[in-house]
């Protein structure tokens, strides 16, 4: 049964009886009444500090549902960061009348900004209300194709619009009380229409909390009769890498998700565990939703949504978006502005489409875009860095910025003294001043050379060829222990990353990698890191080949205060010696 | 029941080996330095993961409370006491 819906617009106009529930969370349940006095105490507040541009940043969904109206009320705009580093907020600050700010959130780079805490204001009398349909509303920010935040205008008709075809279109399935629940920010677009603005509009109550963790999720979604989640690709991955999600069946109506593409495997899973796939949201901040799929109806295939017009002019170029959700680009004459995504489309007879992949080297990681050029350009500024190329890879499922560069002379010399790792964070937290933690490049490749082909040009294959993963270890055949020593079967991998160059005419384990693999048995037969005063009658007797089976054997003596070593296979020798170790805390020597 | 030390151990190998880290043994990892955004440098993705995979190995549930959360996730050392805490109970 279909909910009765209340535009956005007249909200407070039309009515619900005080006691429906609007939301719901670690802060208790928050009824229409109550949500009629918090904006009328917070619009209350807000005209004392002055109307005009406020930043919004709070965790509580419930709580940028009445910042939203009580700044609408006012005339004031609501500013909606997703960027919340230290240099974007300061630059941001002179613009600002002031802030509505969850008293949990850091806003020490806006000290001196006058600061409300959205549900803490002194009652006020509710005024007229007047929501004004194209009035400028909030300021929503994307990365857009630059590192530089950019802020994407709304006026409320655009929310309004969308919120009122994505009751029609989907509507029908959610029953009229059923409870929404996120894995999302609502300081995104997606967020913001699908777990606060349209429950809002339709009288389904919304949880007010961010909840990312199963554990954290499923025990509130059991607790409802009828439940929604709008999640997105990352979520839904994890959350079907086990069975876990059958839990759900008996509650759970839809699922949403949008911020990426989602692979078959995990929508089949999904419908495997609730009966159906989700229903995948193709949108953007700029052209708000655009077109939706669900694998279990119709395969691969999205269909623009009532409204909303697609162009698509050649297979390299992004599809044109016209409808009456997009608030930035190109008017048109019929009022509706007309917008081209990054998205590459091709076109199906009946005006589906199937998707193609970015135009643009714009990637998503969690809900942050990245355009990889820009952040190549800015990397490249580092004095160690002569070239940098950078792509996204799965790394430990996760999609992750990979980084191949090529190291200056200074780079060189900071590679020598401080060590891959060291190097890869300094670089790293380099980008950390202007790009969000989950964007920073994770694995890095120093290359003399990037892999370019005789037209000069970086085939991605050549790239990724980079990041394949190599043996860094010997391989383990088996290990015996006892009290004191451990003994290990290793043979040597013809991939193994030391031998590279090590030599060319003749690949050889270097004796350091022999001791490093000396120090991993230590470690594991100490059960600590081992503290090694000094190495003593060190031999590397025989050379040691890729290929080679041989035996490592560690050994303590009774006193604790000596690790003995050896690499051999019969009577073959090619390592062995002796550390001295440090006495630790609370041992005597 | 495994010493503190050897839990730590356990808990360091569990990280690399879950977000298939490079250049990082376990040796590399001091207990007490920082796990997010100095030391490791690790991210809220990562939290996620390692959340689950401590619920997984350990059994132990890490709630929803940010504050709480943050001095849990400080170190190896915080991780690995409050698993042993929360096994004991």
């Amino acid at each position: 049964m279909q909910s009765r819906t209340i535009p956005l617009s007249l909200t407070f106009r039309e009515r619900r009886p005080d006691t429906a529930p609007v939301a719901f969370g670690r802060d208790g349940t928050r009824s229409f009444g109550d949500f009629v006095r918090d904006v009328a105490a917070l619009a209350a507040a807000v005209e004392k500090v002055g109307a005009g541009r406020w930043l919004l940043d709070t965790e509580s969904a419930y709580a940028a549902a009445v910042g939203l109206l009580a700044l609408a009320q006012t005339g004031s705009v609501a500013l909606l960061p997703t960027n919340r580093q230290p240099e974007t907020l300061r630059r941001l600050r002179s613009d600002l009348v002031g802030g509505l700010i969850d008293p949990a959130r850091d806003a020490s780079a806006l000290a001196g900004l006058p600061r409300l805490d959205p549900l803490a204001q002194p009652p006020a009398l509710a005024p007229a209300w007047r929501l004004d349909r194209d009035a400028p509303f909030a300021e929503l920010e994307t990365s857009g194709t630059s590192g530089e935040g950019r802020w994407i205008p709304k006026a409320l008709r655009h929310l309004e619009d969308e919120i009122e075809t994505l009751e029609a279109v989907f509507g029908a399935r959610l029953p009229a009380e059923a409870r929404v629940f996120a894995t999302v920010s609502h300081q995104h677009i997606y967020g913001l229409l699908f777990r606060a603005l349209w429950p809002l509009c339709s009288g389904r109550p919304f949880h007010s909390n961010l909840l990312l963790l199963p554990q954290e999720l499923f025990p509130r979604m059991l607790e409802c009769r009828d439940a929604v989640l709008v999640t997105t690709p990352v979520h839904l991955r994890r959350m079907t890498a086990t069975q876990e999600l059958v839990r759900l069946a008996g509650v759970c109506r839809a699922v949403f998700s949008s911020g990426g593409p989602l692979e078959a495997e995990t929508a089949v899973r999904v419908a495997e565990r609730l009966g159906e796939a989700p229903i995948e949201i193709l949108g953007s901040t700029e052209t708000g939703g655009v077109a939706v799929r669900q694998r279990s109806r119709g395969g691969e295939l999205f269909t623009p949504l009532p409204g909303v017009r697609v162009d698509f002019e050649s297979p390299d170029a992004g599809l044109v978006v016209t409808s009456a959700f997009v608030s930035v680009g190109l008017p048109t004459h019929t009022g509706e502005r007309r917008f081209r995504m990054g998205d590459r489309a091709q076109q199906m007879p009946d005006g589906s489409f199937r998707l193609l992949g970015r135009s643009d080297r714009t990637v998503k990681i969690g809900e942050k875009r990245l355009s990889l050029p820009e952040m190549e350009k800015d990397l490249a500024q580092h004095p160690a860095l002569c070239e940098v190329a950078l792509l996204v890879l799965p790394q430990a499922s996760q999609p992750r910025v990979h980084a191949a560069v090529v190291l200056s002379e200074t780079g060189r010399g900071m590679l020598i003294q401080a060590g891959r790792r060291a190097l890869g964070r300094a670089l790293a937290g380099y980008l950390a001043a202007r790009w969000d933690a989950v964007l920073l490049p994770r694995v890095w490749r120093y290359v003399d050379a990037l892999p370019r082909n005789a037209q000069g040009k970086l085939p991605v294959d050549a790239l990724a060829a980079l990041f394949e993963p190599r043996n860094r270890d010997a391989i383990v055949h088996h290990e015996s222990r006892a009290e004191g020593w451990l003994e290990r079967q290793l043979e040597v991998p013809r991939d193994l990353v030391y031998l590279d160059g090590h030599y060319d005419t003749q690949p050889l384990v270097a004796a350091v990698v022999e001791l490093r693999w000396v120090m991993e048995a230590a470690f594991d037969l100490l059960g600590r890191t081992p503290r090694v005063r000094e190495f003593e009658v060190l031999k590397f007797p025989e050379v040691l080949l890729p290929g080679q089976r041989f035996s490592l054997r560690v050994e303590q003596s009774e006193a604790g205060d000596r690790l003995d070593f050896q690499l051999y296979e019969g009577r073959r020798v090619f390592a062995s010696g002796r550390c001295r170790l440090a006495a630790s805390e609370g041992e005597t020597c | 029941m495994p010493t503190s030390e050897q839990l730590e151990n356990e808990i360091k190998k569990l990280i690399i080996e879950l977000l298939a880290l490079e250049d990082v043994t376990p040796a590399d990892i001091e207990p007490e330095a920082a796990l997010f955004v100095e030391g490791l440098g690790l991210d809220s993705i990562d939290a996620l993961e390692i959340a689950m995979a401590l619920e997984e190995r350990y059994g132990v549930k890490i709630g929803d409370d940010p504050e709480q959360n943050q001095q849990i996730f400080a170190s190896v050392r915080a991780l690995a006491g409050f698993v042993s805490e929360s096994r004991v109970q």
